[in-house]
């Protein structure tokens, strides 16, 4: 009991501090001796940790194609089709930041800031790590 | 004498030049028009593809579905297009491949297994596929006035024995004459005098594709030289493939309801469920025979007749050479060979609505049904098979007399697609669309509106905020005055902010709204999506005003998104007949209301389904399957709301009377059932709790809202943007160990961090 006590205090104490975008899925009651950092985000273990998840490991490999052939599409200044790509890849996964970062850049590469930021924004709900979400947030500004 | 046969020559010369002239009008006629009757085709509208990939969410019972409305065939072994076999939780599909907006999607034997209600893995030719989509779902067409009806053909797409048949039977000279055939009309007239009926008639497939194009079907001697001389025109400008080429793909072959089928490819579809490509030589000569008479050979109506002609025709067919004597024998021995299959075509009358009402800001209505265009929605035929089933399960049990009427909307809201739509409880009945046209107000559905302009004022609000559930009377001007009463008509005392919106108490609502101004909550509305019908009256804070539930679901669309405002869009892409993109309805984002704030309403709609009005939905979901919502009710329970959303998908329900009468019922125990029904069977994800920048959880006490600990009595943990903390604490310290924070249903909040026992 005061391992789990300390566990809590740190994990809350972690999301005040860093309080950045973080997961959790609800779980109802469930017993404490299930260990309750499961619940807990680490980063870069988010997807595999969280049940119900449409976004499970694989996801990744079925839309990293796709952003990967919407960066092409930027470099050639086809901002449609990499948009196109991007939409599609969100739809496959809404959760990855990855993807909402790719249309943040897009967004900026049209020359609409509005939209660049407003799409990084949403990603900071998804992102997690200092590094996913930094580099979010430097479309937020 | 020579004054006579000088009028003669006058005569002569008049009728020859007006004869000319004609002529020349009936050969512009032609020719400026021919290759556009050849193009005019009406939209095309399509669901949206399904995606396959490893990891999918998606159960093989939902794939079975989705390959039966794309009429794959059942087989054992699929070794063509269009074919599936299945063993338990393994599929082997032959797609038939597409070419979507982006890029073409190849046809390819693919090896899908599941693991429970999950792709587990794809694979072609023994090597692993990332990512591929199914052809999508083609949903209707929007047609003009004439209702007609087209699925376009090429030459090279149709068998050479139901080319080669069709000429046998109904112009046995077309490749050698010039438009009109003088020995078929011999032959013609010949048999029939031999019959001493019409048995046959002269018309070459030019003279009949012609009069089809052109000319009425008067039997007068006028139209008939008109036609003649215009079938020789024709004959003139263009080849023998493009003549039968057009014929092929204008000849009428019946009706089905209000669409009459034109072409071999539609009618192909339309009574056998194959693509022309596929069909047997039953099939095809049963389709030849048709042409003489479409209602009189109906087969699904007239059988016996039907198959009559059709061994007539294949008896013609061998007797030409086209088939051998074997082959005909065989195909006369099968049967008619009709699908039995329900249409899916123009099944989804209401979702087709929106697409329709969306399309005409952008296209006239000409373009739509004549320019072969393809629609690209955001349709889930599964969805909204899920969203009929529950709409008629839920309103059955809850009005067997069939007096209550509901719609229901239905979004992803992370792309703002709406991907179901229900207008009635006859969904396949194109009525009164109510989920876009019923105008009534939204009881409670609007309280949120109230509680986020508080929120977005965390220093002087917090959803631990101490608010007054006492009576008010506003006064309106005049001698008129608003007095809100409470559901249970009594007042609560002073009640959180979130209590206040989670047990939706009127009195505290109205005092919190008057508090804040009118003008500030009907900008938010207006910033959440809701700009029409807002009525500037005290009475707007308990739903005064005329919304329809796609107004709703773009409210609530805000709010799930997390303060992003999305247009509701129902088309992804439109594209032209030769596949070249015209248009794209992209994603765009606005945030219209502070992410923060935003994430507090969350937590009070949560707790609403926990804690509150909303409770009843889960008798029908999981107690661990995390959604939020809101009900609502309008006086004398005339309107039952429920909006609100899981992880994924995003309702609004509504159920009521078409003549606004009311309905005893209240959104928890009408709209609140129908959400539930669906989510419980559709959603695929609870909604995850994922906490913003500045925000802090902190424990505070449930009865004053003053600060306190973990274990302390009544503890309980509330979101907080920085900031925004009470000023008043307990004079609990935190305990290592007593007893729980709050059992039971307040568990579902702190269970998120790790506490809850």
């Amino acid at each position: 009991m005061f391992f789990q006590l300390v566990f809590r205090a740190a994990a809350l104490s972690f999301f005040v501090v860093v309080s950045a975008c973080s997961t959790f899925t609800e779980t109802g009651s469930e017993p404490l001796e299930k260990a309750p950092q499961h619940k807990v985000e680490t980063p870069g273990a988010r997807q595999a940790e969280v049940p119900f998840r449409s976004a499970t490991p694989s996801a990744s490999s079925a839309w990293k194609p796709l952003l990967a052939k919407a960066n092409q599409a930027n470099k050639r200044g086809d901002y449609e089709q990499a948009m196109a790509l991007l939409e599609r890849a969100h739809r496959i996964d809404p959760d990855s930041p990855e993807v909402y970062l790719g249309m943040a850049k897009t967004h900026l590469a049209k020359g609409d800031k509005g939209l660049a930021r407003a799409t990084a924004e949403r990603g900071l709900l998804y992102c997690s790590g200092k590094t996913q979400c930094d580099a979010l947030r430097k479309y937020t500004r | 004498m020579l004054r006579t046969s000088h009028l003669l020559l006058k005569l002569a010369l008049v009728s020859f030049v007006v004869g000319g002239l004609f002529v020349i009008y009936l050969d512009a006629r032609i020719t400026a028009t021919f290759n556009d009757k050849m193009w005019d085709l009406p939209a095309k509208v399509y669901a949206r593809p399904l995606e396959l990939f490893a990891g999918a969410p998606l159960s093989p019972d939902d794939l079975s579905y989705e390959l039966k409305v794309l009429r794959y065939r059942s087989v054992t072994s699929a070794r063509n297009p269009g074919e599936v076999s299945r063993f338990r939780n393994r599929f082997e599909i032959y797609t038939r491949g597409f070419d979507f907006p982006d890029e073409r999607e190849p046809g390819r034997r693919v090896l899908i297994e599941f693991s429970g209600d999950r792709v587990n893995s794809l694979s072609a030719s023994g090597r692993a596929v990332d990512l591929m989509r199914l052809e999508p779902v083609r949903i209707g067409g929007i047609y003009p006035q004439h209702g007609e009806d087209r699925v376009l053909a090429r030459l090279d797409d149709i068998p050479v024995t139901l080319r080669e048949g069709l000429m046998a039977v109904e112009d046995r000279d077309f490749n050698q004459h010039w438009g009109f055939s003088p020995v078929g009309i011999s032959r013609a007239a010949l048999s029939n005098l031999r019959s001493g009926q019409v048995v046959a008639g002269g018309s070459t497939i030019t003279q009949q594709l012609v009069k089809n194009y052109y000319l009425t079907s008067d039997r007068t001697i006028i139209r008939k030289l008109t036609e003649l001389v215009m079938a020789v025109l024709l004959e003139l400008h263009y080849e023998k493939d493009q003549i039968l080429e057009s014929y092929l793909n204008e000849v009428y072959l019946g009706q089905e309801g209000r669409h009459s089928v034109h072409g071999f490819a539609l009618a192909s579809q339309h009574y056998f469920d194959t693509p022309l490509e596929q069909l047997g030589l039953h099939e095809q000569a049963l389709m030849i025979g048709m042409i003489k008479g479409p209602s009189f050979y109906n087969p699904q109506r007239n059988p016996k007749r039907a198959l009559e002609r059709r061994n007539l025709v294949l008896e013609l067919m061998a007797a030409q050479d086209v088939i051998s004597p074997e082959q005909a024998t065989v195909a006369r021995a099968m049967p008619l060979g009709l699908s039995k299959q329900r249409r899916i075509r123009d099944s989804f009358p209401v979702f087709l609505d929106l697409v329709r009402r969306q399309l005409r800001r952008d296209y006239r209505d000409e373009d739509l049904t004549t320019q072969g265009l393809s629609i690209f929605t955001s349709f889930d035929p599964q969805l909204q098979r899920k969203l009929e089933s529950s709409t008629t399960t839920v309103m059955d049990q809850l009005d067997p007399r069939d007096e209550l009427q509901s719609a229901t909307v239905v979004t992803r809201f992370d792309t703002g697609e709406v991907v179901a739509l229900s207008g009635g409880r006859q969904p396949r009945f194109a009525g009164f669309n109510r989920a876009l046209d019923v105008r009534r107000p939204a009881g409670s559905l609007l309280k949120p509106a109230t509680y986020l302009v508080a929120l977005e004022h965390p220093t002087k609000y917090s959803l631990a905020t101490r608010l007054s559930d006492a009576p008010l009377t506003v006064k309106l001007g005049g001698k008129k005055s608003w007095t809100p009463k409470n559901f249970d008509l009594q007042p609560h005392g002073d009640v959180l902010l979130y209590q206040a919106l989670a047990k939706s108490y009127n009195l505290a609502s109205a005092r919190l709204g008057m508090e804040l101004g009118l003008d500030a909550v009907i900008d938010m509305l207006a910033r959440l999506g809701v700009e029409r019908g807002v009525p500037r009256v005290p009475a707007l804070l308990l739903g005064a005003g005329e919304y329809s539930p796609m107004d709703m679901a773009a409210m609530y669309q805000s709010i799930a998104a997390g303060g992003f405002r999305m247009p509701l869009r129902s088309i992804r892409d439109v594209v032209d007949a030769s596949g070249k993109p015209l248009k794209r309805y992209p994603l765009e984002y606005d945030r219209t209301a502070s992410i923060q704030s935003v994430h507090l309403l969350h937590y009070a709609l949560r707790a609403a389904v926990r804690e509150g009005t909303g409770r009843g939905v889960y008798r029908y979901l999981p107690e661990n399957f995390a959604v939020a919502g809101k009900t609502g009710t309008t006086n004398d329970g005339r309107d039952s709301w429920f909006a609100g959303f899981s992880g994924d998908l995003l309702a609004v329900s509504w159920v009521g009377r078409d003549d606004n009468g009311g309905t005893k019922l209240t959104g928890g125990s009408g709209a609140l059932k129908v959400w539930a029904h669906f989510m419980a069977s559709a959603s695929k994800q609870p909604l995850a709790y994922r906490m913003p920048d500045g925000i802090q959880p902190l424990w505070v006490d449930d009865r004053n809202g003053y600060l306190t600990g973990n274990g302390c009595p009544n503890a309980r943990m509330l979101p907080f943007i920085i900031g925004s903390e009470p000023d008043q604490r307990t004079n609990c310290s935190p305990r290592q160990s007593g007893p729980k924070s709050g059992s039971g249903i307040k568990s579902w909040f702190d269970s998120l961090f790790g506490g809850g026992g």
